[in-house]
Formats: C-alpha cells, structure tokens, sequence
C-alpha cells in the first residue's frame, strides 16, 4: 500500500513538472505581453519596455525562463519558511496572493452547487432506477440531458434576465396573476401524474391533487403578500415537522418500527418549543452560534432516540436525529425569512434583493442574518446554473449504477429471505450503488477549485477561472502558472484519493504495490 | 461525587447556555433594529451611485509604469487634485481653487506652480514644496543612468511617462513654500500636461523609505547629481526612496496605514474588496475645487460586457462603460429608464505604406491609397454602432476637435474619399506590383479592413499578398522591413502636440514607414517649441497635409466607446479621454 502510494506520488511529481513546462511554453507562445506598449507613444516607450521586459524576464528564451520560475515555485516545498514565490503580475501584485483570493472566491461558488448537484443527482439517480421505464424515469432523463446540453453561458444570462431581473419586478409588487397560478398548477399536477405510480385512475386523482395543492399555495402565498414578507410561521413548522418525521423514519427504519417513529415525532414536538424558546437567543447569533446549536440539535434528538430505546436503538437514534437536524434547519430557514423585509428594504438593496454580480452588496452592513440572506440571494443564480449542467452526470451514473446492483444475485437473495422492499433498496442496492459515484465526487472535488470560468464571468466572480483567463489575456504568465499548479496538483491528488477511497470500500478491489 | 440524571441534564444546560452567550454577536441585534444604519447619510443627501469598471484596482500610484492601469488613473482622479484637469472637448482646464502656474519666460521656458495655501493631504499635512519636488523629481527620470545597450546603471523612479520634464533642469522651490519653478532645456509645446502633482505625498515616501522626514527627502533631491549613463554610481538612499514609490503603493486591499492613500481631493478610499468592488466617501476637509454632490462612489468591476447591462438593468450599477460592440448597443437599446452615451475614443486604425520597396514610387503609393475602400470598412466595423459613424480623414487631429474640422478641407485627404479604381488605374500605367499587408489575425475588425482592400487593390492591377500575422508577433515586426503596407492602430493622448514627431519625425522610433519630408519636418521642429494653440493647429496642418500629398497611407476610423447610465443618475456625460465617463464626477446627481 505504502509503496504503490509513493509510487503514484512520484508519478504524479513527473506528470506535475512535464505538464507545468508545457504550458509554461503554451502561454509564452500565446501573446506579445508589450503589445499595449508598442502601440503607446509616450516619449520613454523604450523604457517602459525594458522595464516590464526586466519584470518578466522577456529576454530570456521561455524555456529557461520556465527554469527560473521552476525554481522561485519549488521554494514553497520548504516547509513554515514563507519562502513562496510564484511570481508576480504584470501590474506587481504576487501571485501567491491573487491565488488565496480566487480560490476562496470559487470554493463560495461552486462549493453549494456541487453539494447540492450530488444530493440532487444521485437521489434522482436512485428514484429512476427504481421506477426504470416509468414516465418519471423518461421525464427526469429527457430534463437531465436537456439541462447537460445547455451552453452555460446562455442558461447564466436567461437566469439573470428572470430569475433576478424578473424576478425582482415581480417582487416589488407581488401580485400573482390567474394565468400564473393556473399554468404552475398545470405544471404541478403533471409531475404528480408522473411521479404517482399505479393505474390510470390513481395516477390521475394523484395530479388532480397535485393541482388543487399548488394552486391552494400560490393562492394563499398571493393572498397573504408572502414574498414581501416571507416565513413558515409555528403552524407550516409543525406540519413540515411531522411530514420530516414520517419521511425519514420511512428511510431509516420503516413506519412499522413504531419506536423509531415516536422518537422521531418527539423530536419534532421539542423542535416546536424549542422554535419560541430560541428566538431571543437568535436575534444575536454568529455563526459559531449555529454551528453550536446544530451539534446540540442532533445531540438533543440522538438522546430521544436513546431514551426510547426499543430492540434497535440505533434505528431509533437515527431516525430522531436526522429529523432534529432537518427541524433546526426549518427553524434556522425560518428566521432567514423574518430578516427578509429588512433585507430587501435596506437602501443598499434598493428593493431588488436577487443581484445578478459579484458574491456581496459592497458596503452592506448587517447582522448574520441579514448578511446571510445576501450571500444567497448572490449565489442562488449561479449555483443554480451550475447544478443543472452537472445533475445529468450525477443522475445518470447513479441510476446505471444502481440498476445494475438491483439485478445482482444477492438482491434476490435478500428479497428470498423475506426482508422488505425498504431494507433491500436502502441497506443492500442503495450503498453498493454509491460505490462507483465515490470516484466521481472524489474527482469532482478536486475539479471544484479549477472554476467555472464561464460562470465566473458571467456573474463577475473573481475566481480561479477569471483570473487564468485574465491574465491569458494579457499574457502574464505568473498567475496562470499560479492556477495551473493548484487545480493540477489537486487533480493528481484527488485521483490518487478516489483510487484509495474506492479499494477502502470496496474490498473485491485490492490496491496492488 | 455522584450527580443525578437531573443535575446532570441541569448541568449540561447551563453549560451550553454559557458557551452560547458567549458566542453571541454583541451588537445586539442593531444590525435589526437600524437596517440602514450605514447608509441612511447617504439616502437622505446627496446620494450613492455604483459605477462598474472592467479592470480590478491594483495601485495607489498610477504614475508608476506597473501601477499606470485605465482604474488606478481614474480612482486617482477622484482622490487627488491637480493644476487642472482635461475635459471632454479635450482642452485644459486650469483648477485655480487648487493652485495657479503660469509661464514665468518664454525663452528659456520657465513656469512657475504655486499651490494655494490650506491645500493638504487627508491627514492635515499641506501640499508642499517637498512635493512638488518630488513630483518634477520621480516625473523627469533626472538621476536615471541606466543605459540600455550597455546594461549598467539604474532607472531609479518607472515612471509612466517622463514627457517634457525630462528636458528640465532641477527645479527650485519657491521662498512661500508651496511653489516650484520649472525650467526647461528647450521649449516644450505641452508644457502645461508635462506637470502635475503626483499621486504620492512626499512625507508618505520619505518616512516608508526610512528619511527623518519630508525636509531629508528634498535635501536629498536636491543634493543628488544628475544621473550620466556615462557614469553610472551607486546611490543607496535614492534607490529605497525609489523602491518605496515603486512598489509600496501597489495593493488590492486597503492598506492597515492609512498614510498608504491619502487623498487630496473630493473622495477617499473607505473600503476595498480585492478584485470585486471599493468604495469611495466624501474627504471632509476638502474645498479647494468643485463641489461634489453625492456621498459616495461605488466601484464594481465586471469585465464581462453583457454582464455590465444586467447589471445595470437589475440595479446591481448605476453606470457603465461596457466594451462596444453591436449586441451591447442593441441590448442597451431595449431597456428602459437607461441613457447611452456614444463618443469617438483616442484609438484610431490606419493603413500605413512604406516609402521603399514596391512603394517607393509615389504613384504607386497614391494608386493604392486610391483603392482602399474605407467607408466599406466603416460600414463593417464602427457603423454598426454609429450609424452617423464616418471614416477619419485627418492623421493627426483627433474626429470632433476644432483643429480635424478646420484641417480635413484642406489637407488633401478629400482626394480619397471615393475609392478611384479608374484613377489608379491609370496612375499605375499598366504595372501590377506585388503589396504584401501585413496587421494582426487576432484583431477581427482588421481582418475585415484586410479584407476589403485587397479586394479593392487587385481591381486596379495590385497583386496584394496576405502577411497576416498572429497577434503575438504583428508588434514586433513593425519596422522591420518584412512589408510593403501594414494595418494598425494609435492610441492618441488627445492633448498636445509632441506626440506628432514621435510618429512621423525622420527617423524617430515610432516612425515604421520610413516618412521623412522636410517640409513637415521643420513644422515638427517649430511645432514642439510652440506653445500657441493657434500655431500649433497650423503646423499639425502643414504636417498633415504632408502626409497626404507624399501618400504617407489613410487613417481608416477612429473607435467608438459606448458608455450607458440609469436616468436616475444626472449630468452624466461622455469623454474621449483617459477618464472616460468620470470627466465630470462632480457634476453628477441622484435624481430623487
């Protein structure tokens, strides 16, 4: 193991040095970094030309300049010296320093989208797979494949033009039209058409549901002006609570496993004291405060589940702490919205909360709250650009996955021995199934600080992918070595995680030395 | 000790509730109470306007040669004050509120600048003598003994531009002070935009570089000998001084020192987010020029130009100054409650011949220059932008100023406004000699004008041979001999003359074609020692109706810039110069 682990670091320094050269020549070659001075025609021209020749070593041939830089880049292997030095910009701001910057502002934008596009993906991935051949599993491929052939650039600019700009007009006065709740009603009483299953006459009071339901909602959203001041109130709470409780309790340990069910339920009746107990305590939070508060949270519901004990007290634990969590989250969802109308209303928003740039109002001045609410109303747009364009590969590599699994001898083996249908998708398909996506979302991972440079653009981020592209641009050489030498190094590391993760999980695949 | 299940739980409850208060934000929900608490100045005076720019801010000091970026120049016009200003009919205008110079003699040129008094820095220091020294001292390249060729000696300041002043002899400083008087080796034509206070304090400079303080940095200019390259020699203490200028200026955050970015002028720096946005607040102790009306700029850079229009139609910006193109005209076109501003910028495209080779003969030349079809090549690049757009017929005015109305009439250009084929034709007599063009693929707009001519050319007998080059090599084959005619472009400063020898004085290094007429050559000579406006337009005529009538090449058109702002921001208005829209900051108001 120790051996084939050095051997594929050692591998991955080659890799890393004949890859570096290459484009180190590539970027050379790409431009004239004096071409705005050749065009100037101030009097000390030359000057300014030797200068900037002197900067970046112009009259070295790139080759050996790529020797120079080679060297300045191995002195950041000296441990705790501080010695790094990948060069500067043309305009005389290190590299090192412009890479910190990006790299946090792409973690910000693409972090929740990837997360979100793997929770999505593969949960679409299973259901498909279950319900193969269904109109659900033709509707939810026909979208994935729709979405994966969207250029991202248009999808960004058509996000903006209604999503935000839209959007936000609508917001000024939310008025919901008849023909608006009409066609969402249609809308919605189509995908419970789709996702019913059973005969004709099932599925079809299932979309007739689907229907009075969301026009029920948008009605009652219209009535009460709840985009202007939004919220969920103790009553939406209570039934989303029991609704969590019931649904999780189905996924982990099946309705029949009644303790299980009362932990669950519960914890939701404490969540709801808890809602009117902890207000005050949230008017100051800080995020420190709610991470303390969620580890108190899912401690509070594990302890439930302990006390109820039963034949499988884990089952139980689980059940009432995944539903504790989910409840904070409603809770903590729920003061976000009570901070909404001072959001919208402070004078830096101008009334039009949802921005099209950039990953912060410049000058907003708040409390965690309000300053919360501008960070998703920043990223809403981009991230949802960019988890519809990674969904279809999620979904698909899922749902081949996991009917594969599904027709493996040892699901029959499992259904022969009696065990329900919840326990042979959830306990013996469903985790199987997740082994080969652990490759995919290790690479991902890896792949997230590279950027989205097109989404950068397009919403002004200044990540990693504007400041390649910017400085492509302007032929400046240092900072896209600086890029290329981070999103290299984490591809080569990451590869090599995912070939571990994938023989710690799966013990018929042995790493050979 | 033994605790029961209860103490335990009450226990861990007073626990948790004291790690919680502790962590708890201690502004105690001000943020709640007072929404608006940092910005209600701001709404109930004079307003906050959100600008977006292409380029991220990277420099205090955009005198430097790295630090001289479009942002760095236009952040420094609003947070210093100078002698004056350009404005957008591109003349000088003096700031008297700031100081006064006049020409003290004209032979040798002698100018004094005085400063007025109560003038200071932001942190109550006055503008001074050690600064204007300091300023001629980093702007006139004196102690530089570096030389090139034989690699010794050192450029001390890298400065952007040592224009004019580095034809001036070490300046004195007036008895009051705050006044400087410059003297110049020759007469200079643009002596009035060579000078300017710098963007950096001299007791900033001197204190970073280790001096006692501002009276130790003028002794040492003072007593420093002119650099020789010659002779160069070693001089420490004006190497940290010019290191410090340099370089320390050059940030994305706001410096911890706020010494790092004084402001003498309307706005200071109040905050900065690396490569996303700064803001901009009123200097309180401002009064030496014109009065601003809103409290507070925001700066937003987004480089991407569709991105610039949703912004500024979702209300993200109040103003922008997007890249001009066709889809941005359009797509601004559609929105409503928006004002666009369309102007000429200082860029212009030219076709330019070389007086040897296939064309040294001057018919050949005026035979080619007959065939270029320019209001095609209007048509398919600017037109679609400015329909009124019409092609440039003056080398060296500028589209729009007095002096392009008063020379194009006569300097011979309007021989070419029609492509001639016939003419050509005849002039050539039968010959059909061998052009090669050479101007940059990279450049689409060129490749189009590329296009067209050759097209054109080949009617008339021409065998016009493609010499494209790729957009990293196209600079450095200029000059160079390897064409007869080559396609590219100016970036003009719009004001003053000395630029005019710099491109088509014999020999001069700017000069790739080879022009070299006596006649416009002493016009040039008379021209830089010429500080009459009325005189200098003659001259710039002369020169230019040279370079027409030796069949020097065409100006083909000049760049359009398309800047756009919500009609809820007054008084807005478009400038070719290097300030662009910010010209007249201080004219601009948020309409209630």
């Amino acid at each position: 193991m120790v051996t084939y682990i050095v051997r594929r670091l050692v591998a991955a320094v080659l890799i890393l040095l004949g890859a570096s050269f290459i484009v180190y020549m590539l970027t050379a070659a790409s431009g004239d970094p004096l071409a705005d001075l050749r065009e100037s025609n101030v009097p000390n021209r030359d000057t300014l030309i030797q200068l900037r020749t002197d900067l970046l070593s112009l009259d070295v041939p790139a080759p050996i300049r790529y020797f120079e830089w080679l060297g300045g880049a191995a002195s950041c292997l000296i441990p705790f010296a501080a010695t790094c030095d990948l060069g500067s910009s043309i305009a005389g701001i290190e590299v090192t320093q412009l890479l910190a910057r990006a790299m946090g502002q792409t973690i910000l934008l693409v972090t929740g989208a990837t997360v979100l596009a793997i929770l999505i993906g593969i949960s679409l991935g299973i259901i498909t797979a279950l319900r193969q051949y269904s109109g659900l599993d033709y509707g939810v491929t026909f979208m994935a494949f729709l979405f994966f052939s969207l250029p991202i650039f248009w999808v960004a600019v058509l996000l903006k033009e209604y999503g935000a700009i839209g959007f936000n007009t609508f917001l000024a006065d939310p008025n919901i039209s008849l023909t608006a709740i009409v066609i969402t009603s249609l809308v919605s009483a189509f995908i419970w058409y789709l996702v019913a299953r059973g005969t004709l006459k099932k599925r079809l009071i299932a979309a007739a549901a689907g229907f009075a339901f969301a026009a029920a909602i948008l009605f009652f959203l219209d009535i009460t002006q709840w985009f202007s001041s939004p919220g969920f109130g103790p009553v939406v709470i209570a039934i989303a609570g029991v609704g969590i409780a019931y649904g999780i309790t189905l996924l982990t340990a099946g309705l029949k496993n009644r303790k299980a069910l009362y932990s669950a339920l519960i914890t939701v009746g404490i969540g709801l004291i808890a809602y009117f107990a902890v207000q005050p305590l949230l008017d100051l939070a800080t995020p420190l405060m709610i991470v303390i508060l969620a580890i108190v949270t899912v401690l509070v519901g594990v302890a439930v589940g302990y006390f109820m004990g039963g034949y499988d007290r884990r089952q139980s634990m689980n059940a009432a702490g995944l539903t504790a969590f989910l409840m904070g989250f409603t809770i903590l969802l729920d003061r976000f919205m009570q901070s909404w109308p001072l959001y919208s209303d402070n004078n830096r928003i101008r009334g039009r909360p949802i921005a099209t740039l950039g990953s912060s109002t410049p000058n907003l001045d708040g409390d965690f709250w309000i300053m919360g609410i501008d960070t998703f109303t920043h990223l809403l747009l981009p991230t949802i650009a960019l988890m519809l364009i990674s969904l279809a590969g999620y979904s698909r590599y899922s749902r081949a996955s996991m009917l594969e699994i599904m027709n493996q001898d040892y699901i029959r083996t499992a259904r022969a021995k009696g065990l329900g249908e919840r326990t042979v998708v959830m306990r013996h398909a469903f985790r199987n199934a997740l082994i080969p996506l652990a490759t995919l979302v290790a690479f991902d991972i890896g792949g997230l600080i590279g950027g989205a440079i097109i989404t950068e653009q397009v919403f002004a981020f200044s990540g990693m992918g504007q400041l390649f592209i910017g400085a492509l641009g302007r032929v400046d050489p240092n900072p896209i070595m600086g890029v290329f030498l981070i999103t290299g190094i984490l591809a080569l590391v990451f590869n090599l995680v995912a070939d571990l993760v994938y023989s710690v999980l799966d013990p018929r695949v042995r790493v050979k030395a | 000790m033994r605790f029961g299940r209860t103490s335990k739980a009450v226990g861990v409850a007073a626990i948790a509730a004291l790690a919680l208060s502790a962590c708890a934000s201690t502004d105690s929900g001000e943020g709640n109470s007072d929404p608006d608490a940092s910005g209600d100045t701001g709404a109930s005076s004079g307003g906050v306007v959100s600008v977006a720019e292409v380029n991220p801010f990277t420099s205090f000091n955009s005198d430097s040669a790295t630090g001289n970026v479009d942002i760095n120049g236009k952040v420094s016009y609003l947070t210093k004050s100078g002698f004056n200003y350009i404005n957008d009919q591109l003349e000088v205008v003096p700031r008297e509120e700031f100081g006064s110079y006049e020409v003290v003699s004209e032979d040798p040129l002698t100018v004094t600048y005085t400063v007025n008094e109560g003038v200071a820095w932001s942190d109550g220091e006055p503008i001074d003598g050690g600064d204007l020294l300091f300023s001629w001292a980093v702007s006139s390249g004196y102690f530089d003994d570096a030389d090139a060729e034989a690699e010794t000696g050192t450029t001390y300041f890298a400065a952007a531009s040592t224009a004019g002043l580095d034809l001036s002899l070490l300046p004195e400083l007036g008895e009051d002070g705050r006044s400087i008087t410059i003297e110049y080796t020759e007469p200079y034509a643009d002596w009035e935009i060579a000078y300017g206070v710098i963007d950096t304090p001299a007791h900033v400079v001197a204190t970073q570089a280790g001096l006692a303080d501002e009276d130790a940095l003028i002794e040492l200019i003072q007593n420093t000998p002119e650099g020789d390259p010659e002779d160069p020699q070693e001089r420490p203490e004006l190497q940290s001084v010019a290191d410090v200028w340099n370089t320390a200026f050059d940030t994305t955050t706001l410096p911890d020192d706020p010494a790092m970015y004084l402001s003498s002028g309307p706005y200071i720096v109040d905050a900065m987010v690396p490569d996303q946005s700064m803001t901009l607040v009123k200097n309180e102790d401002y009064n030496w020029g014109p009065e601003t009306q809103l409290d507070e700029i925001t700066i937003r850079y987004i480089g991407d130009a569709t991105a610039q229009v949703q912004g500024l139609q979702n209300g993200d910006v109040d103003v922008i100054q997007p890249q001009a193109s066709a889809d941005t005209l359009a797509s601004l076109e559609a929105l409503d409650g928006v004002n666009i501003f369309e102007g000429d910028e200082l860029s212009f495209d030219h076709l330019d011949l070389n007086y040897s080779g296939v064309f040294e003969d001057e018919n050949v030349r005026k035979a080619f220059m007959m065939t270029i079809p320019r209001d095609a090549i209007v048509e398919s690049t600017i037109r679609q932008l400015d329909p009124e757009a019409d092609h440039r017929d003056s080398h060296i005015f500028d589209v729009g100023t007095p002096g392009y109305e008063a020379a194009t009439p006569v300097n011979g250009s309007e021989m070419y406004d029609e492509v001639d084929i016939e003419g050509a034709t005849e002039l050539l007599d039968g010959a059909t000699p061998e052009v090669r063009i050479m101007y940059s693929v990279d450049n689409p707009n060129r490749v189009d004008a590329y296009t067209l001519i050759a097209e054109s050319a080949e009617q008339a007998g021409f065998v016009v041979v493609d010499g494209g080059l790729p957009g990293n090599e196209w600079g450095a084959a200029l000059g160079t001999g390897t064409y007869d005619a080559v396609i590219f472009g100016w970036v003009s400063t719009g004001v003053g003359v000395t630029g005019v020898p710099q491109l088509y004085g014999c020999g001069s290094a700017s000069n790739f074609s080879g022009f070299c007429d006596e006649e416009a050559q002493a016009a040039m000579d008379e021209l830089i020692v010429t500080t009459d406006e009325a005189e200098q337009q003659e001259l710039q005529t002369i020169v230019d109706t040279r370079l027409f009538d030796t069949g020097y090449g065409l100006p083909l058109f000049q760049s359009i810039g398309i800047n756009a702002a919500s009609d809820s921001i007054e008084g807005v208005g478009f400038s070719p110069t290097q300030e662009g829209i910010w010209w007249n900051f201080w004219e601009w108001t948020v309409a209630e």
